[in-house]
């Protein structure tokens, strides 16, 4: 890719750094509509996001559009012109870093076959409950990310992704499952149908609970909706020192009960977001938030960590080509000594309604649950109809009395589900 | 291959600039450049579609190519669809007071500054406040010779103020969008409302949950009517059978008193001059005296479904089309605010959008509000935080007794199928009766 050497000699001659975003990819996608396919699209994607520094003054663009290069560094450099100098100690130099993907399927096949194959296989999961199926949708994608700056950073990783959904009705009762990974071999399209039928079958039978404490078990997917809202962002070098953290000033304290770690390890091998840089360029390393219940790191990008005179931990991230880079994480993990979490009878949560409506300051919360059951013995028991749960996400962690054995993948976060003690419910 | 029945491209190119300004520091501040298509296809199966980033118009045998390809695609299509008869016009974009890209960044962003500022209050620790503007061209074709060809920006500012003491922090936030032109002059009141509401909010009390009476405020009504009955009212969720409003047309769900609109020709930010099917929009009331009267539609679900009219079709750029909500809102009744209070008496006052969500098949959704107060013997007294409202569709409608004379509209985004869409919602002030409201609070 010559214009990208192009575009750093250009930019070499305006300012003291550039750093240069490039991907290009294709997805195919199919959707159905009740048991039918009913679209099958796909798209060529393309993006350029230009970061300039100079003088400590950051400035940015993007576009669609490579051919217009040109244009988009000239705006990005005029960005930098108004943006308020910082401290700035100089992008990563190149190192020496195996350069083979740790998230690209070298035989998925980007087509439409694929997609149809997926429906096909969770229509037949779906098959074994007798609910309606509503929509379903299955992707597959493939993309190539080029990282290059003006200290000599060449890198470029190939990455494939799998995904697919089911969504499912029983009268007035629903079920929604999905899967998602970088391998075709890795989703389990049956399982998708099978638990989204499942789900709408079963839940069909609740009845109301009386409103009172209950002890409950998040399922990976609701715990992730509650933590990814609130507590992920919380950890965030950037909102810690700009005061929109909760957790700020808390290094050293317990933060969740003992039980807890939570960690960013992006060399975990299969995980969706492995990579051995970040979106900065910075060798990646396993970063430990909380250790044990106490609260050990924060995250950091280049542009926080030189503000506030501390190390980048790697965790620059990009949301797609448009923007700056920005704090997240890789694989972000809960951990912990696991164990049997549902011997004992419990009101399993699979999923609930209105997460992202928390307060992302205090992390107080307040959701509908959705698919929620008894459970004991490992078995689950009498489904409830409706109820509302409410607390607080940070006070949660510490009430935290035990982790499956089992983990599950939900978008970037891999975690168990968590057994909590005496939860206030609202029934009816 | 099937033989191509109807196609339609639509391409979109614009620009977008931002600022972020964040506890005085311009953290970032610019512009970039997008240009999407998309191209469906409908053959004798179903849809093809193929989307396009850098898309050049083109002709002949090169188009037949992108014609071809999207055709392709359906070889694993498996649903004969067919497209309801549809009226073809196109409403004039209101023009802008202030066209935003007539003035400098610097300029824009000494302006956000001055908002930024305006929410200092003793104990903010955090200020920020984000500009973003967005100029679209869109450009619209179909196999049936209709062309379309429209401009439109959108612009506004979002800022955020973080209260803290002794461990509380609780945070204000404001928003102002607007299709009308550049909106950034002499609005320091509203990051001083952000800081104000912030503070105020250190004091506030945990909401108890529980049943009770509860004035809703426009913005919040706004989102409700948004969240409770302008999703499950979207024909393509009505048509897969995952809306409990399916199969109710005509049956009475509320009180005489409540009528829901979605009206996307309607100079508010979710406006549209003509939907992204190329079709005319229109105002549907879902919902006329409280009776199921209409649900919004595209062209494929108002043949399919029924009742109400297409143009309700909007998209991302390089997205394809949803069936979509636009300006949603209750319609005035005849209560003034002072008559809804008194008829409260005791109960809780809910004011400002957190935002919601809903499960139209099962009928739940679930809501929550910036901040609220006890109301006792009518009148406001101590300030509440954290309060949600969360129910079920069927029977909350009725629960709404009484709808004020004083409906105002607020703007935001929606997403649905991973597009977000400018959106506005409204209301006046409604009265709810055994509204569930659920909070953190203990005796």
């Amino acid at each position: 890719m010559e214009w990208i050497d192009q575009l750093i000699r250009e930019a070499e001659k305006s300012v003291d750094e550039v750093e240069v975003f490039y991907v290009v990819g294709t997805s195919v996608s199919a959707d159905l509509r009740k048991k039918k396919v009913s679209h099958a699209s796909t798209s060529e994607d393309c993006g350029l996001g230009i970061r300039t520094i100079h003088k400590g003054r950051i400035g940015s663009s993007s576009t669609s559009d490579p051919g217009r290069w040109h244009e988009c560094l000239k705006a990005a450099i005029a960005s930098g012109n108004l943006a308020t100098p910082q401290e700035w100690k100089g992008l990563p130099g190149p190192e020496p870093l195996d350069q083979t993907s740790l998230s690209f399927d070298r035989s998925l096949d980007v087509g439409p076959g694929t997609a149809g194959k997926l429906l096909e296989a969770m229509l037949e999961g779906a098959a074994e409950h007798p609910a309606e199926v509503t929509s379903g949708s299955a992707g597959v994608s493939a993309l190539e990310v080029t990282l290059a700056s003006s200290k000599g950073v060449r890198y470029t990783s190939r990455h494939t992704s799998v995904s697919l959904s089911l969504e499912a009705i029983h009268g007035q009762s629903t079920g929604y499952e999905f899967d998602h990974s970088w391998a075709l071999d890795r989703v389990d399209p049956a399982t998708v149908g099978e638990r989204a039928t499942f789900f709408a079958c079963e839940s069909a039978k609740g009845k109301d609970i009386p409103t009172g404490d209950y002890d409950i078990l998040l399922s990976p997917l609701a715990y992730a909706e509650l933590l990814g809202t609130v507590f992920v962002p919380a950890l965030s070098g950037r909102n810690v020192h700009a005061k929109r953290s909760r957790l700020a000033g808390c290094l050293g304290q317990k933060v969740a009960n003992p039980l807890i770690s939570m960690y960013d390890d992006p060399h975990l091998p299969g995980a969706d977001g492995s990579s051995r840089w970040d979106a900065e360029g910075m060798p990646t390393q396993r970063i430990d938030f909380v250790r044990d219940g106490i609260l050990s790191a924060f995250a950091y990008d280049l542009k926080t960590a030189y503000r506030y005179g501390k190390e980048s931990t790697a965790n620059a991230v990009r949301g797609g080509y448009g923007g700056s880079p920005s704090i997240g994480h890789h694989n972000f993990v809960v951990d912990g000594k696991r164990d049997t979490v549902d011997d004992e009878r419990v009101v399993f949560v699979h999923n609930v309604v209105g997460a992202h409506t928390a307060n992302p300051m205090s992390g107080e919360f307040s959701v509908e649950l959705s698919n929620a059951f008894f459970r004991e013995g490992g078995e689950f028991q009498e489904p409830i109809r409706s109820a509302m749960l409410s607390g607080n996400i940070f006070d949660l962690q510490h009430q935290i009395a035990g982790l499956s054995r089992k983990s599950r993948t939900i978008g970037s976060l891999i975690l168990p589900s968590v057994r909590i003690k005496k939860q206030h419910i609202i029934g009816k | 291959m099937d033989a191509i029945s109807y196609y339609d491209l639509r391409h979109v190119t614009g620009e977008v600039t931002h600022i972020d300004i964040d506890n005085g520091v311009v953290e970032s501040a610019g512009t970039s450049f997008f240009n999407k298509a998309i191209l469906r296809v409908l053959v004798r199966s179903g849809w093809g579609v193929l989307q396009i980033d850098n898309f050049t118009p083109c002709t002949g045998r090169k188009f037949d190519a992108l014609l071809e390809r999207a055709a392709r695609l359906a070889v694993i299509t498996e649903e004969q669809v067919a497209l309801g008869d549809v009226t073809r016009s196109q409403l004039p974009v209101p023009p802008l007071k202030e066209d935003p890209r007539e003035i400098g960044l610097e300029e824009k962003s000494a302006l956000l500054a001055e908002i930024e500022k305006s929410a200092t209050l003793p104990l903010i620790v955090n200020r920020r406040a984000n500009y973003i503007e967005k100029f679209e061209q869109v450009r619209f074709s179909d196999s049936s010779g209709n062309e379309f060809t429209y401009a439109m920006g959108r612009s506004g500012f979002n800022v955020l103020a973080v209260a803290s003491r002794n461990g509380n922090i609780q945070m204000g936030y404001e928003r102002e969008h607007s299709i009308h032109g550049f909106n950034l002059r002499h609005r320091q009141d509203v990051g001083r409302k952000a800081a104000e509401t912030a503070v105020s909010l250190l004091d506030a009390v945990a909401a108890k949950g529980g049943k009770m009476r509860a004035v809703l405020d426009p913005e919040l009504a706004g989102v409700f009517a948004h969240e409770a009955v302008g999703h499950a009212s979207e024909g393509d969720l009505i048509q897969e059978g995952s809306s409990v409003l399916k199969g109710r047309a005509g049956e009475r769900i509320g009180n005489e008193t409540l009528t829901i609109v979605d009206d996307p020709s309607l100079c508010e930010f979710g406006f549209d001059p003509v939907d992204a099917e190329g079709v005319a929009v229109a105002r549907t009331e879902i919902i006329r005296r409280g009776v199921v009267n209409a649900f919004l539609h595209n062209r494929e679900s108002l043949l399919a479904v029924g009742n109400g009219v297409a143009g309700h079709a909007r998209a991302m750029p390089g997205e394809p089309p949803l069936v979509r909500m636009s300006n949603t809102f209750i319609e005035n009744g005849d209560s003034s605010r002072e008559e809804i209070f008194a008829e409260c008496k005791n109960g809780i006052f809910l004011a400002g959008s957190r935002g919601g969500q809903v499960d139209p098949g099962r009928g739940v959704f679930q809501f929550n509000a910036e901040y609220g107060y006890l109301v006792e013997n009518g009148e406001c007294t101590k300030m509440v935080r954290d309060v949600s409202l969360s129910g079920e569709i069927l029977s909350t409608l009725h629960q709404i007794v009484l709808c004020g004379n004083d409906r105002k509209m607020s703007p935001g985004y929606c997403g649905k199928g991973g597009q977000s869409v400018p959106v506005s919602d409204g209301a006046p002030h409604v009265l709810l009766v055994d509204a569930v409201v659920g909070g953190n609070g203990m005796d």
